[in-house]
């Protein structure tokens, strides 16, 4: 292809793609998953704690004032709530125990990963140049416990993701770590399109002819 | 008029039917709460007839609400922005940056077409859709507006743009010796497809809505005496004429009517794809799709093709018969400045739809929006490339189908039998359960054989469907965030789904190898991170 020759003469300054094969890429296998805060689980149980006298407070007062009458009808709903409600408070005293510990992060230089799920698993990544604003949070509670919630907004609905139990001091360490990629990256890309966009667009066609030649081969063994 | 756009102006006076019509939707949010107000009405009336007097009152009302708005509707068109100020108790005065219009776009009633009028609706995605409204403005306005937002957009991701499609990437040197700009202004027009009036009576013919109309009508026809009951009261005058006639006679007139019915509702249904689609065109110019069509009222859609995310082409199964395809090109939904104002909340784009393509000219859209990073990426259900998902998903997808429905089953028994007898509404849902094994597995295993996924260095085709067929596509570098699922069975069985989200909704591929998940989404981080290019 004609276009291709700038790039093999090695033009100075010229953007550079070099293909990459897609098994090299860094994959998130190897990784070490930063943990949550240690506190976190204890908060949790916390707020468990709290919301199960809420609970049986407020289930108490209605068994004691309405129940009575809705129960000449249907016998079986008392033994029944309270043993949906005490399995739920009972539950979400000792969950945190077991999903705190499989909850981690990871931050790297383009993109931050997360993963969670004791039963049902998942990793979610999100790249640094595709956030749209970063949010810090944090209840009386989790302040107390020293701690704070990060959320990542990308464009798109269900596409963000809010990270609890982070310290507060490492919470606003990444918020600034993040806000200072997004900042990074559209300088960049501004510059990119505004100072001379004739070369940049021109390697960027080539760099795709590189990726389609590499895009048949990754096709082929996936299928 | 057109004289000086930057002083504040009104709209054509022909805009009060525009508000009068507002008016009445912002009263009866749906069609349903209108009609209980005028059933309430009725009953008033009834009960005491002065009351009477009150519709004419609350239509002159509804019509000097009208007169109102437009008097206090004022809008100025600035270098960069539009302003518009508006209300009459509860004043607004929107600010719009040139550079968050996503689009404009353009619909003509027939008295806009008949006085050269348009109703611009400016495309913010974000906001609420009803404000960025011009109604009855000049037509000349319309171009004035388009001009200056591409151009607006034009110093931003014109690189971009010009980007992501193949043709104008090998003539684009040449284009920019011309100077870049001004081919975007809309003089290089280029028509990509036109329906024929045999694809719109075909849309006509496949609207879901006359299969259902024909379903009612062929079980009003299985029961006749039903039916008979029915058509007794509607046509006395028959009844009576053929009250001393024989069966035979009967069951001819109910079907005949029956068949009278079903011809009316065909009608309905083609009269509609008409009056929606007549002179469908999707040209393009500069940078830009752009779509109109309709007969009375037209409608014109202009999208950015560099704010494409998603490209989705469906098949319903009567689509299918016909061999045409719906294509649908989804633009982002929320733009970032836009979120950030309004906390995160995602606005409604408008969609460029074509709704009825044959196979080829689909093919022809996607090399025209992916660019050549969309090459040996398909867009089309029926394509041979797909590889198929997993085929755990069929028993998971069965036990989840058939336990919904035995749990639903289970409610609605104990709702009616009570709670006395729970010893035989648990066999009963347990052989109920058994019995809807069979249908859910049927069921899942013709969705696991819609289910397929093809990808590319570049991109990612994911098809599914249950009765019909669709395939969602997307570049790698328009993602926003990716995330690999894992269920404990699929885990065990080393399986896993995938999830990207884009900026107009969220892709999932099931029951794929956990090892291509992770590679797959290594591939999109790596596209995304790597890519210089604006994902919008």
């Amino acid at each position: 292809m004609a276009d291709s020759t700038p790039v093999d003469t090695g033009v100075p300054g010229m953007f550079v793609n070099p293909v990459v094969p897609l098994d090299s890429l860094p994959g998130t296998e190897s990784l070490e998953w930063t943990p949550l805060h240690p506190r976190f689980a204890r908060r949790l149980q916390v707020g468990a704690l709290i919301r199960a006298v809420l609970i049986v407070g407020a289930w108490t007062a209605f068994h004691l004032r309405v129940l009575p009458f809705i129960a000449e009808r249907l016998p079986w709903l008392p033994v029944f709530a309270w043993a949906i409600i005490g399995a739920f408070c009972l539950w979400s005293l000792l969950w945190p125990a077991v999903a705190v510990p499989r909850r981690g992060y990871v931050v790297r230089d383009k993109d931050l990963l997360y993963k969670s799920g004791v039963l049902w698993r998942s990793v979610k990544a999100f790249p640094f140049n595709r956030v749209q604003h970063t949010k810090l949070d944090s209840t009386p509670l989790d302040r107390r416990f020293g701690l704070a919630s990060l959320s990542v907004f990308p464009a798109g609905a269900g596409a963000g993701h809010r990270i609890r139990g982070l310290g507060q001091e490492t919470a606003e360490r990444l918020r600034v770590y993040i806000s200072e990629r997004i900042e990074a990256d559209g300088d960049a890309e501004s510059n990119d399109t505004d100072a001379a966009p004739a070369p940049a667009e021109d390697s960027e066609v080539n760099s795709e002819t590189n990726w389609e030649t590499n895009s048949e081969g990754a096709g082929d063994s996936g299928q | 008029m057109m004289a000086n756009p930057a002083t504040w102006q009104r709209t054509s006076p022909f805009a009060i039917v525009f508000f009068v019509g507002k008016t009445i939707k912002t009263l009866g949010q749906s069609f349903a709460q209108l009609l209980v107000t005028f059933g309430a009405l009725a009953v008033l009336i009834r009960r005491n007839p002065y009351l009477f007097l009150l519709i004419p009152l609350g239509i002159l009302a509804i019509i000097a609400t009208g007169v109102l708005q437009y008097l206090f509707f004022r809008f100025a068109v600035q270098e960069d922005r539009i302003l518009i100020r508006q209300g009459v108790l509860k004043k607004t005065s929107l600010d719009l940056p040139f550079e968050r219009i996503q689009g404009i776009n353009v619909e003509r009633s027939l008295v806009d077409r008949m006085l050269g009028l348009v109703t611009v609706s400016l495309d913010t995605a974000g906001s609420g859709a009803a404000e960025g409204q011009l109604p009855c403005v000049d037509a000349a306005l319309a171009d004035l507006l388009r001009t200056r937002v591409s151009a607006k957009h034009g110093s931003g991701d014109e690189g971009d743009a010009r980007d992501e499609d193949a043709e104008e990437a090998s003539t684009g040197s040449a284009r920019r010796a011309v100077g870049g700009r001004s081919g975007r202004t809309g003089e290089r027009r280029e028509a990509i497809l036109t329906l024929t009036t045999g694809d719109i009576v075909r849309i006509g013919l496949a609207n879901h809505n006359l299969v259902l109309v024909g379903a009612v009508l062929a079980l009003l026809g299985q029961s006749l005496d039903f039916a008979a009951d029915i058509l007794a009261p509607a046509v006395e005058s028959a009844e009576t004429a053929f009250a001393g006639a024989d069966d035979l006679a009967q069951t001819l007139l109910v079907t005949g009517f029956i068949a009278t019915l079903l011809a009316i509702a065909l009608g309905l249904m083609i009269g509609a794809a008409v009056l929606r689609h007549h002179n469908f065109t999707l040209w393009r110019e500069g940078t830009t799709f752009r779509s109109r069509a309709g007969l009375l009222t037209q409608k014109e859609v202009v999208v950015e093709a560099a704010k494409i995310q998603q490209i989705s082409v469906s098949q319903s199964p009567l689509m299918r018969l016909f061999r045409r395809y719906r294509l649908q090109a989804l633009p982002a939904a929320a733009m970032p400045a836009q979120a950030r104002d309004a906390g995160g909340l995602p606005g409604l784009a408008e969609v460029l739809e074509v709704p009825a393509l044959k196979d080829s000219r689909a093919e022809g859209i996607r090399t025209r929006v992916f660019g050549r990073e969309g090459d040996g990426l398909t867009v089309l259900p029926g394509s041979r490339g797909f590889a198929r998902i997993s085929a755990h998903f069929i028993p998971v997808l069965t036990l989840r189908i058939s336990l919904v429905s035995a749990l639903i089953g289970a409610v609605i028994l104990l709702a009616i039998v009570g709670s006395e007898r729970a010893l035989g509404v648990a066999v009963a849902v347990v052989i109920w359960w058994f019995c809807s094994l069979p249908p859910a597995a049927l069921i899942s295993w013709l969705k696991w054989h819609r289910h397929g996924y093809v990808y590319t260095g570049e991109g990612l085709a994911n098809r599914g469907g249950f009765l019909g067929r669709k395939v969602d596509s997307f570049l790698f570098r328009k993602v926003q965030s990716v995330a690999v699922r894992q269920s404990p069975l699929q885990r065990r069985k080393g399986l896993a789904t995938l999830h990207a989200h884009l900026a107009c909704g969220k892709v999932s591929v099931p029951f794929i190898n956990h090892g291509m998940a992770c590679r797959l989404r290594d591939r999109i981080l790596y596209r995304v991170e790597s890519s210089r290019l604006r994902w919008l």
